[in-house]
């Protein structure tokens, strides 16, 4: 039973990533900030910190795949996206210590690069015109003020759950 | 220093790779159809979606419920001084359709382009990452949703159906960057003016009507609905208003910028509408060799 928490945890954040959405995008002052939630990267890299690189990638491919199919029907974006930045992931936290304020930053660092490459594809393949300073300040900024929030408010939890499921896996 | 991929690495991620640009290339080239295991994917995630989705909108609804409560006086003395004029404005609109309804029986007209079928639909999801504005609806080709149609909120148009599975189908919003996409409009007045809505301002948050005669004047405030021509759309559904009008790149025709009349962010309650006169079938996008034309082309 346990073995299901893990995956049926980013399996729910995958299905509220399109529920916080609908709230994008917020207009002030008649300027309107797209917010885009990555919840499920956030988690990936929690799980490649605290539980291993391989699951995380294995679920990153499957999430990136269900992801492609429903959301932006060009399969291979994030079945590629994903596994790359739980890779990249992987090989940093092998250089550091593995304390929550660091993968904290590391996980905000790694949705900025998502954003970044997906920016870089979407302008490839003409799907937006708009340019590089539009993209950080109408997007990229509200992206990270809103994933931080998600960060700061669920990232102990999720080590907490990771850490203790993934003792009981190794007591086991 | 550590290397950075080992051999056997590489040649996976290159491997990676090449069937990754393949898949992009072959599922880039038709993406008005969905393949039988998209299809399959779409409705299985698209029903646990809305698991989530329907709770998501409750409360939301109700936090706007307790919204309208607490708004309640203001709203009741502005609605009441718009009474008097509501009445009299019922009794000419009274008026008008019976002497419509009149005229048209004496031309011997039944079809009118505003006759429209209504299919109700709520939104489960909107694409979380937004180089695309679309939505997710919870009616598919099981309820009667083609591809084209029109999408509607009680505000006004807000996008068409691009992808239809079984269970659900996928809408893009008027506010996408997408050039295909295109509505036949009409300023309606003594002297219709008639352009095509083509294109989106993100920083203003506005819609773009292009190639409007020049002769025509354009006065700001003015109301903007689909004309009905484009085939495909109902006539009548409002679009926005007019907030500038200026001239376009060759000076040739004017364009004017549009304040859209739905709001496109919080989207729950949507129609699906189908036009009861003939849709033609010209360059709508179901012939896959015209799939690029967009629907609206005059």
């Amino acid at each position: 039973m346990i073995r299901f928490i893990i995956p049926l945890i980013a399996v729910i954040l995958f299905f509220l990533e399109p529920v916080f959405s609908l709230f994008s995008p917020i207009s002030i002052a008649d300027v309107s900030y797209t917010l885009v939630p990555r919840f499920v990267i956030v988690y990936l890299i929690f799980i490649t910190a605290y539980y291993g690189r391989k699951r995380a990638i294995l679920y990153g491919i499957i999430l990136g795949l269900l992801y492609d199919m429903y959301h932006i029907d060009i399969i291979g974006v994030y079945t590629f996206l994903y596994p790359v930045i739980c890779y990249f992931a992987a090989l940093i936290i092998r250089q550091i210590h593995r304390h929550i304020i660091t993968v904290m930053l590391l996980s905000l660092a790694m949705v900025a690069l998502l954003e970044l490459m997906s920016f870089f594809f979407a302008s490839l393949i003409a799907l937006t015109a708009i340019g590089f300073e539009e993209f950080i300040v109408l997007r990229l900024m509200p992206t990270m003020v809103a994933n931080s929030i998600f960060v700061g408010m669920f990232g102990y939890l999720f080590k907490r759950l990771i850490d203790e499921l993934g003792m009981q896996k190794a007591g086991i | 220093m550590p290397r950075f991929f080992s051999n056997k690495r590489l040649i996976l991620l290159l491997v990676g790779i090449i069937v990754l640009v393949a898949l992009i290339s072959f599922s880039l080239k038709d993406r008005q159809n969905a393949t039988l295991p998209e299809q399959i994917v779409k409705d299985v995630v698209g029903f646990g979606q809305s698991l989530f989705s329907k709770p998501a909108h409750y409360i939301t609804g109700t936090l706007d419920k307790i919204d309208g409560i607490l708004n309640t006086y203001e709203e009741n003395k502005h609605l009441k001084a718009r009474l008097k004029e509501y009445a009299s404005t019922q009794a000419e609109l009274a008026d008008v359709k019976a002497d419509n309804k009149k005229l048209r029986e004496i031309v011997d007209k039944k079809d009118s382009l505003r006759e429209y079928e209504p299919i109700q639909a709520t939104v489960i999801s909107r694409n979380p990452d937004q180089w695309e504005e679309k939505i997710v609806i919870d009616k598919g080709a099981a309820a009667g949703v083609e591809l084209n149609r029109a999408v509607i909120t009680a505000n006004g148009l807000i996008g068409k159906v691009v992808l239809v599975t079984a269970f659900t189908s996928t809408v893009e919003l008027l506010s996408t960057e997408n050039s295909n996409f295109r509505v036949a409009a009409v300023i309606p007045g003594e002297e219709a003016i008639f352009g095509l809505i083509e294109g989106y301002d993100p920083a203003r948050g506005e819609l773009i009507m292009k190639r409007i005669d020049s002769n025509f004047d354009v006065k700001e405030g003015q109301k903007v609905e689909s004309s009905g021509l484009g085939g495909i759309f109902p006539k009548g559904l409002l679009i926005g208003e007019v907030t500038e009008v200026s001239t376009d790149d060759f000076g040739l025709t004017k364009l004017a910028y549009i304040r859209p009349a739905a709001d496109f962010s919080m989207l729950d309650h949507v129609m699906v509408v189908q036009r009861s006169t003939g849709v033609t079938s010209g360059t709508d996008g179901i012939v896959p060799d015209e799939d690029e034309e967009g629907e609206d082309e005059s």
